[in-house]
């Protein structure tokens, strides 16, 4: 079942697996002991001749010990290694990344992106060129600004979710879309949720997040660092078009 | 700032958008509706600045009290002001109610949702208008708020037109009772209700200790040695007991939350009542409760544990606990006054410095202030007794395993607090006498309150969790009737942990817009934490091999801590992947992980302890039934309200959040069967919260007809267990201080190579005379 | 261990004085009463001021909050003016075994300090860096779409970072408060080494002991109110230099920093360097931030500078009783220990805030 995003998908699937191995593995150990080393009917043997006031004798085994230091450590460097490839859609460079540079319109080029499953470890995202949009936060309302993009790629305007107008942000599947954010007042976040990114606006900064439409969906876009009161309903719709 | 003027800052976002969508491209076309955004800043300066009592708004066809889902016709007019007979237009209006649905009944007027009408162009002509109010279903009551304009009719905007406004309440069926039940005041009573019973049951300790001297003359001698004391088992008993007061009150503040995100879409709290509850929750939590027990078993055990008498500055640690009580109380002040702290216990600036959030938060502020001062009084107090006061024949690496966690979290935390002081102050001088480090217009950096919070508040958990590691390694090599596995390595483990808090702060920040290189390498260092941890784990697994494990409440819960804090590890391990991190940070994922790393590890580890060190501090055996009882309930249910947070959080469902949407026709959001979860999960919360006091009981009733503890019921070697129970004060002679033996029969008694240049370095030349 | 340790639990003293022949302090109501006046006192500061606006209603609540620590801090001395050095705990620990076990509480304590200038230092470096300085701005030149768009415009507000060294540093009469109180600290730093020499000299008369440590502690003590005075008048009064043509001094007034508009809510400072000579325009910054920042760091430092005082005043008084010999003469080095922080702080909060 796709989750979010291939991108995350696949690290989020191969990072299960590992977990599951690993509760199994300590949740095994940790039941067969907990009943095979268990006392039986209340008698209690002091295995280690644990006595007051004195430091009990030593019970360690440096090859088991350096086991696992060095088992989870190599763990740790494959999730590493694993989790270092989105980096580079989630951080990509605005000229000539993964995604190349703005598009030029007057030559009618179109960002095609698409999910590249072969490159690199875990497949990464690609697109020839990106369409710019600006995103202003404030509490509690987010305004999309399409710029000068044709409304088939993007279109800003009002919608309602939840019994309440919300805005709307309508992008074409398919492009690329990098997001330059500001705030007008205090620091937001707004969340692809059907895309996994999310990034904080702060105010008198400007930040920026890579939109990777790619399927066609609608979703809801929720704030995700606390603003104030209506934090909640610091929403706004976004549909993806084909 | 009142509640009027919060539900009217709701409604501004709402009808903004509401009507900036019927009226737009021309949102500021004023004769087709009245744009809300410019009502809300202090009046309707599209036309005059303030409200003016010259127009006269009545509001027709509205009941006292209404019956519910019944329609109501009304009548919006009003007289007076520069409209006459014969101009271009004469006013409009905006009409606004918290609850029901307003229909307009002709094309004078216009919808702008269920919750709100406004003229149309047509109805600018006018100056009475009639709408339709269908009452709502629950009963509660309906505010309405209505702002109308009398305009000259130039079609221009200006200070000749004048405008009112007139709020309306219409009571509900249910009547006044329940309505002015404020959870607020729910909040304050129940608060208040806690410390009456707080109180109570110290009086019937002091009763019982001496049924027959229960009079004013013997009580204030009690009173005033338990509030003037330096004993460092009074102190912790103290701690001890404000911990588990405070445990509760954040109980409660969870239980609210829990009722309000139970159904989707509910109203049992406002949202900036919401705001203020979660806030309240983690910081009672972490500060008032977690490092109070945490501080109760150091302050009681430390000492005891390396042969001390008592702390190195016993007055000192008096003060650091009575600052607590008090800054308790600043922490609350906002509660009392409706106006509780609401910044999240992050507060991340600029929100915490501007005039939008609470008046509570710079009492919340000043209430941080003095618990920063207590932590570092706190931790100079335990490092230099760590440091100094050690028995003949302990050498550090014969230090049990609690001090040393204790020592480690000391020194993580002393280090890290002031910079976590510097920001709240910055912030309280900010929100006072008005500074501007947080000023974004004058140049201040939100992000840089995130460092200085950061680098506090990563340490910070691992000051709350790596006590519990030195209580869950004491319990399980006592109960498996073994020496721990790898003593030496589990120092390390925890004292590379300390290190390593350090540099991994940055993993909270991976969505703010900090420089990407130091997004990557707290993702390297974010990582590293699984080795010392994961370590620790196998080490403890390794402990029970061979041995013999007696089934007692604290070993029931330490074979439960080692199954839930390896559940919040391993989910800890989702984040420090930058790409899953940005889909996880602030949803309920994270909650799910905090809450079984600070739940699972840090109180079930310190409930492990409570079942462990009761009976050697107060002489009381503890009933293993109840315990068992306990265990079990709180285990079972605590799951079920953290294991399925996980998923919800992974679907979309964003934490802060006062309620949550499910997916729609139009958006997707939350899944149908999130709603379901979500009551299951509050559930299960209410049943965790009553279940814990079983344990309240069971420690009340053994404090009456406990069992007599013999000095070492469990058969533990370190130094407590030779002490009677409860031990002498002092707690050792100090004519014939304690020395350990070694069974390992190489005793460090010499300074090694480093101590003898310390003690070069330190000692006065002096000093003998000195001291004989 | 040297301490002596009574086994009968005597009635406890929890209001002073102490008996120190029962080792380590018993019972006091010194904790209990600071924590409550600390919580007044910041629950006033709060009452008082918010967002800066002055509301004096609730300076009595202040005052009220200041008693309260005044009176915890009278049962703390109270309990320790009886305090001979006969309990001074030692400690049994290794690496410290043999060291007075409060001397490395200092050590430990001073740490924790450490990181709260760090922080402050931390804060300040963020500033200066990240914000433009504002003389480079006005060098930058008036606005002019062609030729310089980013400059500053004739009225228009410019964010910029004005240390206040650019006042301070600009002469050497304005330097002069800042370099006196430089000596001022070193000289008390001084001081107070000799009143712990004089106090632990084995065989020195008792009546000269307490003369010379008296006088020494005393001298700290002027010291240290010589510095908070120049501090005012730094900030707040200004000083006037008189005319003597014999060394070529001119009479003129040294304006104080909060005259020159150098305040916290200067978000329209206007300053003469800042104006152009050709066309008499003014540059108009907004420089609350940098000003937060000197106030609060030197003003921080100030504060350990009275905290000093506050000790200070006690151990004079002790001294003047003849209170320090050479048993518990130790207690000065705590002490000494505290103030050459103060003084070593000071060294890196002068040429960051004064000079640079």
């Amino acid at each position: 079942m796709s989750l979010i995003t291939p991108l995350y998908d696949s690290l989020w699937n191969e990072y299960l697996v590992w977990s599951l191995l690993v509760a199994l593995f300590t949740f095994g150990w940790l039941y067969h002991h907990s009943f095979f080393y268990r006392s039986e009917d209340g008698e209690n043997p002091n295995v280690d001749d644990l006595e007051v006031g004195v430091f009990p004798v030593h019970y360690d085994d440096l090859k088991l010990e350096l086991a696992w230091t060095i088992a989870p450590f190599m763990l740790i460097v494959y999730l590493t290694y694993i989790s270092w490839a989105p980096l580079d859609n989630i951080w990509s460079s605005p000229n000539g990344g993964s995604f190349g540079d703005e598009c030029d319109y007057f030559n009618n080029e179109s960002s095609d992106l698409y999910f590249d499953d072969d490159d690199g470890l875990k497949g990464a995202y690609k697109a020839n060129c990106y369409h710019t949009i600006e995103i202003t936060a404030k509490q509690w309302v987010w305004s999309f600004d399409c710029g000068t993009l044709e409304a088939e790629l993007c279109e800003s305007g009002f919608t309602e979710a939840d019994g309440r107008a919300v805005p709307h942000l309508s992008l074409q599947a398919g492009n690329a879309y990098l997001a330059y954010m500001t705030s007008e007042d205090v620091t937001h976040a707004p969340w692809f949720v059907s895309l996994g990114v999310k990034e904080d606006v702060l105010p008198g900064q400007t930040t920026t997040v890579w939109i990777l439409a790619e399927d066609v969906e609608d979703f809801l876009l929720l704030c995700t660092e606390y603003c104030g009161d209506d934090h909640a309903y610091m929403m706004a719709g976004v549909t993806i078009h084909s | 700032m009142g509640r009027n003027m919060t539900i009217s800052r709701s409604m501004v976002a709402l009808l903004l958008i509401s009507i900036a969508m019927v009226v737009s491209p021309a949102v500021n076309s004023l004769p087709t509706g009245v744009n809300y955004d410019q009502i809300s800043a202090g009046g309707c300066n599209c036309h005059a600045a303030a409200p003016n009592a010259a127009v006269m708004v009545t509001l027709d066809g509205l009941p006292e009290e209404y019956n519910m889902s019944e329609t109501y016709q009304v009548t919006i007019s009003f007289t007076g002001g520069p409209s006459a007979e014969g101009n271009a237009n004469l006013g409009g209006f905006n009409l606004w109610a918290s609850g029901g649905e307003i229909t307009p009944l002709d094309a004078t007027v216009q919808s702008n949702g269920p919750s709100e009408v406004t003229h149309t162009e047509a109805g600018n002509d006018y100056t009475s208008w009639s709408i339709e109010w269908i009452a709502p279903s629950h009963g509660r009551d309906v505010d309405f708020v209505v702002h109308v304009n009398s305009v000259n009719g130039d079609g221009n905007a200006g200070p000749e037109d004048q405008w009112n406004k007139l709020t309306l309440k219409v009571a509900g069926s249910l009547g006044p009772g329940l309505e002015e039940a404020d959870p607020y005041k729910v909040l304050a009573t129940l608060i208040i209700i806690s410390g009456i019973l707080l109180a109570v049951t110290v009086l019937y300790g002091f009763y019982r200790t001496n049924p027959d001297a229960f009079d004013w003359e013997h009580l204030a001698p009690w009173l005033t040695e338990w509030l003037t004391s330096t004993d460092h088992k009074k102190i912790g008993t103290l701690y001890f007991v404000q911990g588990l007061f405070f445990l509760g009150i954040g109980g409660i503040l969870a239980m609210m939350i829990r009722i309000q995100l139970a159904v989707p879409g509910n109203d049992f709290i406002s949202q900036d009542q919401y705001n203020s509850f979660f806030t309240l929750h983690g910081t009672t939590m972490i500060f008032l409760a977690a490092m109070p027990l945490i501080n109760g078993f150091a302050n009681w055990m430390v000492p005891l544990q390396i042969g001390a008498p008592d702390l190195a500055m016993p007055r000192l640690n008096a003060l650091s606990f009575w600052l607590q009580p008090f800054a308790a109380l600043l922490i609350f002040t906002g509660v009392f006054t409706g106006e509780g702290a609401d910044t999240g216990w992050t507060g991340y600036a600029p929100y915490i410095v501007t005039e939008g959030a609470h008046t509570g938060v710079t009492m919340w502020v000043a209430g941080q202030i003095m618990l920063v001062a207590s932590s570092t009084l706190t931790g100079i107090n335990f490092l230099t007794t760590m440091a100094v006061m050690r028995a003949e024949g302990m050498g550090w690496m014969q230090m049990p395993l609690f001090t040393w966690s204790i020592l480690v979290a000391n020194l993580m935390l002393f280090l890290s607090i002031p910079a976590f002081g510097v920001g709240l102050i910055q912030v309280y001088l900010d929100r006072t006498i008005s500074t501007a480090f947080y000023d974004i217009s004058a140049g201040g950096d939100p992000l840089l309150w995130s460092h200085l919070f950061w680098y506090f508040g990563h340490p910070e958990v691992y000051v709350v969790i790596v006590p519990a590691f030195g209580v869950i390694s004491e319990v399980l090599a006592t109960s498996a009737r073994r020496s721990i596995f790898g003593y030496r390595s589990m120092v390390y483990a925890m004292a590379g942990i300390g290190v390593v808090a350090f540099i991994v702060y940055g993993h909270h920040m991976f969505t703010s817009g900090m420089s990407p290189s130091l997004r990557f390498v707290t993702m390297l260092t974010t990582m590293l934490v699984a080795v010392p941890t994961g370590i620790k784990i196998f080490n403890w697994l390794k402990t029970m091999h061979g041995g013999s494990l007696v089934y007692r409440t604290h070993t029931l819960w330490a074979l439960g801590f080692l199954v839930t804090f390896t559940l919040g590890g391993i989910s800890g391990m989702f984040f420090p992947s930058i790409a899953m991190d940005t889909h996880l940070h602030e949803t309920y994922f994270v909650v799910a992980h905090f809450h079984y790393v600070l739940v699972g590890g840090t109180v079930f580890g310190f409930f492990s302890a409570i079942y462990y060190w009761y009976p050697k501090m107060t002489g009381r055996m503890l009933d293993e039934r109840l315990g068992t009882l306990h265990f079990l309930t709180a285990f079972v249910t605590y799951n079920g309200i953290f294991w399925p947070m996980h998923r919800l959080g992974v679907v979309g469902m964003a934490r802060r959040h006062h309620t949550y949407f499910i997916t729609t026709d139009d958006f997707t959001n939350l899944p149908e069967w999130a709603a379901d979860w979500n009551l299951f999960i509050s559930v299960s919360a209410f049943l965790f919260f009553f279940s814990n006091f079983i344990m309240v009981a069971n420690m009340l009733i053994s404090l009456v007809r406990g069992e007599k503890a013999p000095a070492d019921p469990w058969g533990g070697w370190s130094f407590e267990w030779m002490t009677s129970s409860p031990p002498p004060t002092p707690s050792f002679d100090w004519h014939n201080p304690p020395v350990l033996k070694d069974a390992n029969e190489h005793i460090a008694h010499e300074p090694g190579r480093l101590g003898q240049w310390f003690n070069r370095l330190m000692v006065p030349e002096d000093h003998e005379e000195v001291s004989h | 261990m040297s301490g002596d340790y009574d086994h009968d639990h005597h009635a406890p003293q929890p209001w002073g004085p102490h008996d120190w022949g029962h080792g380590a302090p018993h019972n006091s109501f010194s904790p209990l009463f600071m924590s409550m006046g600390v919580a007044i006192f910041l629950f006033g500061m709060a009452e008082a001021w918010s967002y800066g606006t002055y509301n004096p209603g609730n300076i009595p609540m202040i005052l009220v909050g200041l008693l309260v620590v005044g009176l915890s801090l009278f049962i703390w001395w109270r309990q320790d003016l009886s305090f001979d050095g006969h309990y001074e705990p030692i400690a049994t620990g290794v690496p410290f075994r043999g060291i007075q076990i409060r001397k490395v509480g200092v050590w430990v304590f001073l740490m924790s300090e450490m990181m709260v200038f760090t922080s402050l230092f931390s804060t300040y470096m963020r500033y200066r860096l990240g914000i433009e300085n504002c003389g480079t701005v006005f060098d930058r030149g008036m606005f002019d779409p062609v030729t310089n768009p980013t400059g500053w415009q004739e009225g228009v507000t410019v964010t910029c970072f004005e240390p206040a060294s650019h006042l301070i540093a600009s002469s050497w009469w304005h330097i002069a408060p800042g370099a006196i109180n430089t000596f001022a600290l070193i000289i008390s730093s001084f001081t107070v080494v000799q009143a712990l020499r004089y106090a632990k000299m084995p065989g020195l008369d008792d009546e000269v002991r307490r003369k010379k440590v008296y006088r020494y502690l005393g001298t700290t003590w002027f010291l240290a109110v010589l510095f908070l005075t120049l501090k005012m008048v730094e900030w707040f009064i200004g000083f006037y230099v008189p005319e003597i043509s014999a060394i070529g001094l001119h009479e003129h007034d040294i304006i104080s920093l909060v005259d020159e508009g150098y305040t916290i809510n200067a978000d329209h400072y206007q300053h003469h360097s800042y104006v152009d000579e050709a066309t008499g325009a003014h540059m108009v910054a907004d420089i609350q931030v940098s000003a937060s920042l000197f106030y609060v760091t030197t003003g921080t430092h100030g504060a350990h500078v009275a905290g000093g005082i506050i000790g200070l005043s006690y151990m004079t008084y002790k001294a003047w009783l003849g209170g320090y010999t050479p048993k518990n003469a130790v207690s000065i080095e705590y002490f000494g220990l505290y103030w050459h922080f103060v003084d070593l702080i000071w060294v890196l909060v002068f040429p960051f805030f004064y000079l640079y």
